[in-house]
């Protein structure tokens, strides 16, 4: 279905083409590595693409010292965080002291030929949002942190060898996974959906979590999430969440396609962890616990600044739970064995109230049928976010179903509000006729796309207050 | 219908030729503001494709302030400057294309010509040359005055926290990376700073890439390149890139409208680190001052001009003396009170553009020296010519009012004939009493919001697009300190760029806030911003504006110059 598609710019000609913007290079350095001439290659950490010639990477690192000491003149505690030119965008972020992350953006452009067939490139300057980028960055640092801990403790433990080489193996892949055409507000926020959960529910996943707590003794945080994307518990710190989160949600869930979902006949189905009684299975670890051989390794994460933790990630249906044990404890396979036979039938037993239980709401919430605006709620407190412009998220593609000029509104909107801290509500006409309502108050935001043109300003003041009533009365605006 | 002359068509954008043809048809048929269904229609429906959207179907032209049958301005879209690409390019063609035919156009261009010959003439040692060629201007801008204002600029420390924390810094320097200017600090003692700034400038460009800004938390850098200038803005107001660009782009016309861009490009040419502050000193005084013009006078955010608000019979005489009093070589007659224009004759289709006349205005509220006596100096207008001088008569026709009469003449020994004028012009006035109408009007320079009788509305920007002209009331409480008025210059700077940005430009605001609700609204017609109470509701805000627009109807012929004169 398609829903506010129609372009507010003029059509172009059919020969233009269109090229999104894309990743250029993306580094990290620290001039304290190299102070002296001639060893500026010692300050670069990391580079990519790898393959650019020596010379030209001191340059470039070169280029961003000096923009960072240059706005140092005018104010030394708050130094460049991004460099606009005309072909690009440079992005800065110092994650941990000294340690720089850049990141250059191309910016979009489109490729007009003129009279005599040359191709004209034509820059579009003010297409990418700041604040949406330096977000994207400061992901980059967030999830390499999660799964190799800091900067500074890679260098303690092995220098900037094991530095360097964390930095290659990590980014190497993970800058393959960014889609920066795809990157909008929702990355500003980096929230986490939450699953409304009334009361009963919400004592089953208790008493779940003790039940298996009080079993594996190892285990010590827990957190569980149904359908792919909603947080049932956390059981982390919010910015161990948030991050824990993403990982899951556009990296690993993505990766295991769903054997419920695949043919009866699917050689998937058979495989399944070999018994009947559960839907239960490892995402990381072992296939198949039951097997003598299986090897039973589990990514280590970092939380809580330090905490190096084994994460195991264990789905029946659709939910999904993550334990969480002291790296330093050896996980054997005896542990995988009755982990699987612990969990598996509680987990399956559960997946399917949650599952009728997310039924009920959904019939309540009436049938479905085209609404007359779409929306994205975030709140700061407790990183609670709700989109109904996402459709869905596969690996790390969320698709919207609204232009992309109003999604750069809502972003426009979303800097003006991070200006003062007053509550505050802007109302936009766009270009297009579209109506789009930003509502900041107490740390929530609202943003929603009405769909009704030819609306004046009172009636999409009551349509949003409609909203509000309606969606944000019982859960969302009760944390 | 006409067509805007070969010279002046590269600044014009389709748009104004396109709807005078429109705006003499139209402007009869003065459009009832009513309101329908709360939503803001036309009530004659001529133009109603999207009656039931608050965009009111006004052609450009029929808006209230438009022209009735001509524009007195040649004026362009926002950002035409910025977007233009680099560099000054229509210059110099402009000159050339303004030597083709065009009767009306010959004796100025001849004018130029022999100008720009005299310039090139001499040119042996370029600073010998550009120094003589400054005695005429000094003398009446009398450098020593300015002087004191200067040594306390000169004695602040540029490294310390104070200086850090200005909220706008402006500096300009050479390609060579010499300090030019600088609004803060002596240029020599930022030397370094400036020496750095150029180095990214190049560096930037050897990557066939142009470096454009750097943002922060707290401020941004702007940078732009206009050879063989460059101009770098640090701002810490909330003002966007480009707003920040456009006022670099004034600073930068500043400069031309003192050299020509003829004689600053070759300066450089013939010596690559000329020190520009030699040939500048003694102007400093007036880039500052429109620096901080810029910072309190909407005009230049709104790329329009304010009128004086006057009677239109006291008007059409004012304006009727001027005309009578021409010379073969006058090309503008303009009347100002206090940044505000009282009229504006130009010689059959000579446009002015609305940068030329800010830089004017600029020009006698900076200095001092204008006040007594008659003053002729050459000035160049960038937008009219970036490559020759005019020669402009300055007088006080009153002191306590500000009321300042600018002659603008083609001729350097045109100083008898132009000071004649201005006595003809005097006499005139005078014998006819419209002279004492106009003072007593000048008693009077603005008017309150009050009078629109909004109880919510504290204060508003009407700007006529076909005209190129604005209207505002004065700005009263809760307004009334200096941070304050920069508070509401920057609220309407925050709404300007919203809806004018140039990749997701907007129709229609509405801005809730803790300390005022404000709401702006552009059409094809007119730019409409307004700022109301935060007590105020949005039906009352939706009420507002038919109410205001109303307003303006009724009072356009005192608030706007509808009838622009010629000689």
């Amino acid at each position: 279905k398609k829903f506010l598609f129609s372009s507010p710019r003029m059509a172009t000609g059919t020969q233009d083409k269109q090229y999104n913007p894309t990743l250029l290079s993306f580094f990290i350095y620290n001039p304290k590595f190299g102070p002296k001439e001639g060893e500026e290659e010692k300050k670069i950490l990391f580079y990519h693409p790898n393959e650019v010639e020596k010379n030209e990477k001191i340059r470039n690192v070169g280029l961003c010292e000096a923009i960072v000491q240059f706005t140092r003149t005018f104010c030394p505690t708050k130094p460049a965080k991004s460099l606009h030119t005309q072909k690009n965008r440079q992005f800065f972020h110092e994650p941990e002291e000294n340690f720089w992350m850049v990141m250059v953006v191309r910016n979009p452009m489109i490729e007009k030929s003129n009279k005599d067939g040359k191709p004209l490139v034509e820059y579009q300057e003010e297409e990418i949002l700041d604040t949406v980028y330096n977000a994207v960055l400061q992901q980059c640092y967030s999830m390499y942190r999660l799964f190799n801990g800091s900067f500074a403790q890679a260098l303690e433990t092995g220098g900037v060898e094991l530095l360097k080489q964390r930095l290659e193996k990590f980014f190497y892949r993970y800058l393959q996974t960014l889609h920066l055409k795809s990157c909008d507000l929702l990355d500003v926020f980096g929230g986490i959906s939450f699953f409304p959960l009334d009361k009963m529910t919400y004592l089953k996943i208790q008493s779940f979590v003790n039940k298996v707590e009080e079993n594996l003794d190892l285990v010590k945080y827990t957190s569980l999430i149904f359908g792919s994307k909603d947080v049932l518990r956390s059981g982390l710190e919010q910015d161990d969440m948030r991050i824990l989160y993403k990982y899951l949600t556009t990296s690993l869930f993505p990766r295991h396609t769903e054997p419920e979902l695949a043919g009866r006949d699917s050689p998937m189905r058979t495989e399944m962890s070999g018994n009947l009684q559960h839907y239960g299975r490892f995402l990381t670890g072992p296939s198949n616990p039951n097997d003598p051989e299986a090897k039973c390794r589990f990514p280590k994460i970092f939380v809580n600044t330090e905490e190096e933790l084994h994460l195991i990630v264990y789905k029946a249906m659709s939910a999904a739970v993550c334990f969480m044990v002291d790296a330093s404890l050896e996980l054997t396979r005896d542990f995988c064995v009755k982990l699987n036979k612990l969990v598996g039938p509680h987990l399956t037993v559960l997946a399917s109230d949650i599952c009728e239980q997310y039924n009920i709401n959904k019939r309540l919430s009436g049938p479905e049928k085209e609404p007359q605006f779409k929306y994205i709620y975030f709140n700061h407190m407790n990183l609670a976010e709700k989109s109904t412009i996402h459709m869905r998220k596969t690996a790390s593609i969320s698709l919207t179903s609204v232009h992309p000029d109003l999604m750069k509104i809502l972003g426009d909107i979303n800097s003006d509000f991070s200006r003062v801290d007053d509550d505050e509500e802007i109302i936009v006409k766009a270009m297009s006729d579209y109506w789009v309502v930003g509502k900041k108050s107490d740390q929530r935001e609202l943003y929603v796309i009405l769909n009704q043109k030819n609306a004046n300003l009172i009636e999409v003041n009551e349509e949003v207050k409609k909203l509000c009533a309606t969606q944000f009365s019982n859960i969302f605006f009760l944390d | 219908s006409r067509t805007p002359p070969p010279s002046l068509s590269a600044q014009v954008p389709l748009s104004f030729s396109l709807s005078k043809d429109m705006a003499a048809d139209v402007h009869d048929k003065k459009v009832d503001w009513e309101l329908q269904n709360g939503s803001l229609a036309p009530a004659d429906g001529s133009h109603s494709e999207r009656s039931e959207s608050p965009t009111p179907g006004l052609i450009e032209g029929t808006e209230p302030g438009a022209g009735q049958d001509r524009a007195m301005f040649v004026h362009t879209r926002s950002y035409e400057d910025l977007t233009a690409g680099g560099e000054v390019k229509g210059c110099p063609q402009q000159m050339e294309s303004s030597l083709e035919g065009q009767s009306n156009m010959e004796e100025i261009n001849k004018d130029f010509n022999e100008l720009s010959t005299q310039l090139t003439g001499v040119a042996m040692d370029v600073e010998e040359e550009m120094e003589s060629g400054l005695d005429e201007r000094s003398l009446s801008r009398q450098r020593s005055r300015q002087d004191s204002v200067r040594s306390e600029k000169e004695e602040e420390d540029v490294t310390a926290e104070s200086w850090r924390s200005h909220r706008k810094h402006v500096f300009v320097l050479s390609e060579a990376g010499k300090p030019i200017y600088s609004r803060y600090g002596a240029e020599e003692t930022l030397s370094s700073t400036m020496g750095v700034m150029m180095a990214l400038v190049s560096f930037v460009e050897a990557e066939k890439n142009v470096i454009k800004s750097i943002h922060s938390d707290d401020y941004k850098v702007v940078f732009m390149r206009r050879s063989p200038l460059v101009l770098v803005g640090v701002a810490r107001t909330c003002q966007s890139e480009q707003d920040i660009a456009r006022e670099l782009l004034y600073i930068y016309y500043q400069i031309i409208s003192l050299l020509t861009f003829t004689q600053l490009t070759r300066i450089f040419e013939q010596k690559q680190n000329y020190d520009l502050r030699r040939l500048l000193a003694g102007s400093e005084r007036i880039t500052d001052n429109l620096l901080n013009l810029m910072d309190q006078d909407p005009s230049f955010l709104m790329s329009a001009v304010r009128c004086l608000p006057l009677a239109t019979s006291t008007r059409e005489a004012i304006s009727s003396s001027l005309q009578q009093a021409k010379a073969k070589n006058l090309v503008f007659s303009i009347l100002l009170s206090r940044n505000q224009l009282v009229t504006l004759v130009r010689k059959k289709d000579q446009f002015l553009h609305h940068v030329d006349l800010h830089l004017l205005v600029n020009l006698i509220s900076s200095s001092t020296s204008f006040r007594e006596g008659e003053a002729w100096t050459p000035i160049c207008l960038p937008k009219f010519n970036c490559n020759g001088f005019f020669h402009a008569h300055i007088s006080y026709l009153d002191q306590v009012t500000d009321l300042c009469l600018l002659l603008i003449s083609t001729d350097r020994e045109d100083f008898f004939n132009i000071s004649n004028c201005k006595r003809r012009f005097l006499e005139r006035i005078k014998k006819r009493s419209t002279y004492q109408a106009l003072q007593d009007s000048l008693q009077n320079p603005t008017y309150s919001c009050t009078q629109v009788g909004i109880p919510d509305l504290r204060h508003f920007i009407y700007k006529s697009r076909s005209s190129g002209l604005f209207t505002s009331p004065e700005v009263e409480a809760p307004y009334i300190t200096d941070e304050e008025r920069e508070r509401l210059l920057g609220l309407y700077q925050y709404l300007y760029s919203r809806v004018h940005n140039s990749s997701r430009p907007l129709n229609f605001i509405y801005h809730t806030g803790e300390s005022e609700n404000l709401l702006a609204w552009v059409t094809s017609g007119f730019e409409l911003y307004m700022c109301f109470s935060p007590m105020g509701s949005k039906a009352g805000a939706v009420a507002a504006i038919g109410k205001l627009m109303k307003w303006i109807r009724k009072e356009e012929d005192r608030l706007f110059i509808l009838n622009p004169p010629t000689y």
